[in-house]
């Protein structure tokens, strides 16, 4: 090699290393200790006009802490016009840089579903910091008030909602939604978007009794329950429970579900079961020149409790009563699903994505009717097959108690 | 001379037709087609497979000379000058475009405030020590990051699976095929691009009757792994974004790295794809700065490290010159569309045709 060459070689070799020095992250480097995780985001509508309520709630690693998920939150609010201006104030605040990164839960106020957000959303959606697979979830009331919550667990309220959605799995009673999904349901026009419900409960609410901390009427605990539905970015209206859980159904959104039928056959038994496995498959059919949408669901149950037994079963008998089960629970699955199709056809929404089924399956036609999609929810025609199956009865083939009484 | 082998040759050629068409194909396919986007993928590659053949039936006749050198002697000297100088300028324009775009990537998405110069000398640097060291250096180096190029984005497809949003793929053929014909020419552009690097290396290329051979295997390899890879890309950003995000979306592959999540413990690894990714668009502008190189040696007999300084200056000027963000992207468009497209869809046919007629008459 001559000695240009060489020289060359070297040049180069030293830019790379000047160049790799450079590229290190010096502009935009941030030390860890100087940032503060932002985990949760509320949105509500501010007292002055066109702005917002913006509550963010930071986690931060206590100085004190045995391990390194011993965290302490730091909730603040304010009222600003767009969300860069939530981050200069919070900046100034917090003595830390804001790191969106680790953003968890978006929760959204119901004055500002009601009067739209989808402005205030944009944020997250490009700033590149930002994960589209963070959960979105309204709130029955101020969003600022369930990130001030002080739950009794000692979680924070954003971490809590977002281990209460993860594993919402077990019960799939409530829609489970990620910012991703929603902008892919927006970007679909003919389907209504619908969010999960999270709302504080006070000693007394639905039942509930529990000691509460702090101030008589403060609320410590909360729970995510039944969904709200959006036209666009507009809340509408809500879904409760039972609508709640016949969109999960009609959705094939269930995973698992604990469901207790109301004995209602010839023995009046109730029973009580957990849904191992469930599918949701639709039809788009048309019968005498009129389109319809036929579902077939079919879950497998397993029997953890039986209520109103009068007597010992022959082994006959039992498996009689678990045909009359295996028809209880359809019938309570029917009802739930039934129950959702009756609020998709009042409110004139389509958050069962029914008209994306028709899309999916029979194009030609939804051609002819996108257009008045709305209009036509009210009567298209929907049809219903539940089939159950008992997939065991637990550890007994009768009640302990029968004999006795 | 230096030789590259025709493995070399289809890796080479593989990795230069990738580039960062990842980055930027779903988007255009899916305005163009719809959500039926992903099927016009392959068949816009495979327009490159003619093409390709048709070079190397060229370097068969014409053994160790590019096109343009083949170019002044089929269709006179003038003319096949005026075409090299056509070469140049889009060789030129387009390799600083790729520059400016690799900048505007990386700023974009990770690295918010480090300045956009940092990332064009970096990449420069790169490009300059490869150029330096010849084409067979380039070869190896896409050797060993092609294979890994195709890993990360296997890896960044099959990890984005548990975010598919089911059903998005349907209906299939709603519009009828009319739109996939223009879901076609908008990938067409990738494949005249990998034509063009192809008609500046013919000189390196073995010219065997056997090694050919192999190497007109390589181009119907290297487009189908392309084309098979990059489709897996779009069919899983539909899949994961549905039609209107995917056209909404900037760079929909990297929204997708960082959805990549594994259990709770991997999550925000987009910056190791972008590294690599910085890797896949350093071989299309290094590729690009050879087809200077190349060029202002066959038309003005122009070469050495000054001339390659020289390149390299003119690469930054035209990075730094350029419209920023969306203008950016447009404007690599139209290069691709209206000035590279349109020139190598008609050059290469021609060539070979006049080559063809000039054979039959024994001219």
């Amino acid at each position: 090699m001559n000695n240009r060459g060489k020289g060359l070689k070297i040049g180069f070799v030293l830019i790379l290393i000047a160049g790799l020095l450079l590229i290190d992250g010096c502009w935009g480097k941030r030390e860890v200790e100087e940032l503060a995780p932002l985990i949760g985001v509320g949105i509500d509508l501010g007292q002055r006009p066109d702005t917002f309520l913006i509550t963010e709630q930071y986690a931060l690693p206590k100085k004190s802490g045995s391990s390194a998920s011993d965290v302490e939150g730091w909730t603040y609010s304010f009222e600003v016009s767009n969300a860069r201006e939530m981050n200069e104030k919070a900046s100034k605040v917090l003595n830390r840089l804001p790191f969106m990164g680790s953003l968890k839960v978006i929760v959204i106020g119901e004055e500002a579903a009601k009067a739209g957000f989808k402005d205030v959303l944009d944020f997250a959606q490009r700033f590149s910091e930002f994960r589209r697979s963070m959960y979105l979830v309204l709130a029955k009331g101020k969003a600022q008030s369930i990130l001030n919550l002080k739950l009794r667990k000692g979680e924070l309220p954003a971490m809590f909602i977002k281990s209460n959605i993860e594993t919402g799995n077990k019960i799939s009673t409530f829609p489970k939604v990620r910012l991703g999904h929603y902008l892919t349901v927006l970007g679909r026009k003919s389907t209504a978007p619908i969010l999960p419900v999270i709302e504080s409960i006070k000693p007394g609410d639905e039942g509930i009794e529990y000691k509460a901390v702090g101030e008589e009427d403060e609320a410590q605990e909360a729970w995510i329950q039944g969904a709200g539905v959006f036209r666009g970015d507009h809340l509408v209206d809500f879904l409760t429970d039972e609508e709640s859980k016949g969109y999960m159904w009609l959705e094939n959104e269930v995973i698992h579900r604990l469901i207790n039928t109301v004995g209602t056959g010839e023995s009046k038994v109730i029973f009580g079961g957990q849904v191992l496995k469930s599918t949701t498959r639709f039809k788009v059919k048309g019968k005498d020149g009129t389109i319809g949408i036929q579902y077939q669901i079919k879950a497998s149950i397993a029997v953890d409790q039986v209520m109103g037994l009068k007597e010992q079963l022959s082994e006959t008998e039992w498996l009689d009563l678990m045909n009359e089960a295996e028809k209880s629970f359809a019938k309570v699955i029917q009802k739930e699903c039934e129950l959702s199709i009756k609020k998709e056809r009042e409110l004139g929404l389509d958050f069962l994505e029914i008209g994306r089924h028709i899309e999916q399956r029979n194009p030609a036609y939804w051609k002819t009717v996108k257009d008045q999609w709305e209009g036509k929810i009210a009567d298209f025609p929907i049809a219903l097959d539940v089939q159950v199956t008992i997939h065991h009865s637990g550890m007994s083939s009768s009640s302990a108690t029968t004999n006795n009484d | 001379m230096e030789r590259i082998s025709p493995h070399q040759f289809m890796t080479l050629g593989a990795a230069v037709l990738m580039g960062g068409t990842f980055l930027l194909l779903a988007a255009g396919v899916t305005v163009a087609s719809g959500r039926d986007g992903w099927m016009t993928v392959l068949p816009g590659f495979a327009v490159g497979i003619p093409y390709g053949l048709m070079v190397l039936s060229l370097l068969e006749q014409y053994p160790r000379k590019n096109l343009l050198r083949i170019s002044e002697i089929l269709l006179g000297k003038w003319v096949g000058k005026i075409i090299g100088f056509i070469y140049i300028l889009i060789a030129g324009y387009y390799g600083g475009l790729v520059l400016a775009v690799l900048g505007e990537i990386f700023e974009r998405s990770i690295m918010p405030l480090t300045p956009r110069w940092l990332f064009y000398l970096g990449g420069l640097v790169l490009v300059l020590y490869l150029v330096g060291s010849g084409i067979e250096v380039f070869a190896r180096f896409s050797e060993i990051l092609f294979p890994v190029i195709i890993i990360a984005l296997m890896l960044n497809v099959v990890l984005t699976i548990p975010r598919i949003e089911q059903g998005e793929l349907m209906p299939i053929l709603s519009e009828g095929i009319k739109p996939l014909f223009y879901g076609v020419l908008k990938v067409m552009p990738f494949a005249m691009a990998y034509i063009l690097f192809l008609a500046g290396i013919l000189p390196f290329l073995p010219t065997s009757k056997q090694e050919i051979g192999q190497m007109k295997a390589g181009v119907w390899r290297a487009v189908f792994w392309v084309g098979i890879v990059d489709m897996l890309v779009v069919i899983v950003q539909i899949l994961v974004f549905g039609p209107g995000e995917t056209i909404r979306l900037a760079n929909g592959i990297l929204v997708l790295g960082k959805l990549v999540e594994v259990s709770r413990t991997v999550a925000g690894i987009e910056s190791i794809f972008m590294g690599i990714w910085l890797g896949a668009m350093v071989i299309k502008i290094c590729a690009y700065f050879f087809m200077t190189s190349w060029g202002l040696e066959t038309v003005f007999n122009l070469k050495g490290f000054k001339w390659n300084v020289i390149v390299g200056v003119v690469f930054l000027g035209i990075a730094f010159g350029l419209p920023r963000g969306a203008y950016l992207l447009k404007e690599l468009s139209i290069a691709e569309s209206y000035l590279l497209c349109p020139f190598a869809s008609v050059w290469i046919p021609i060539l070979w045709g006049v080559s063809r007629w000039k054979k039959g008459a024994g001219v």
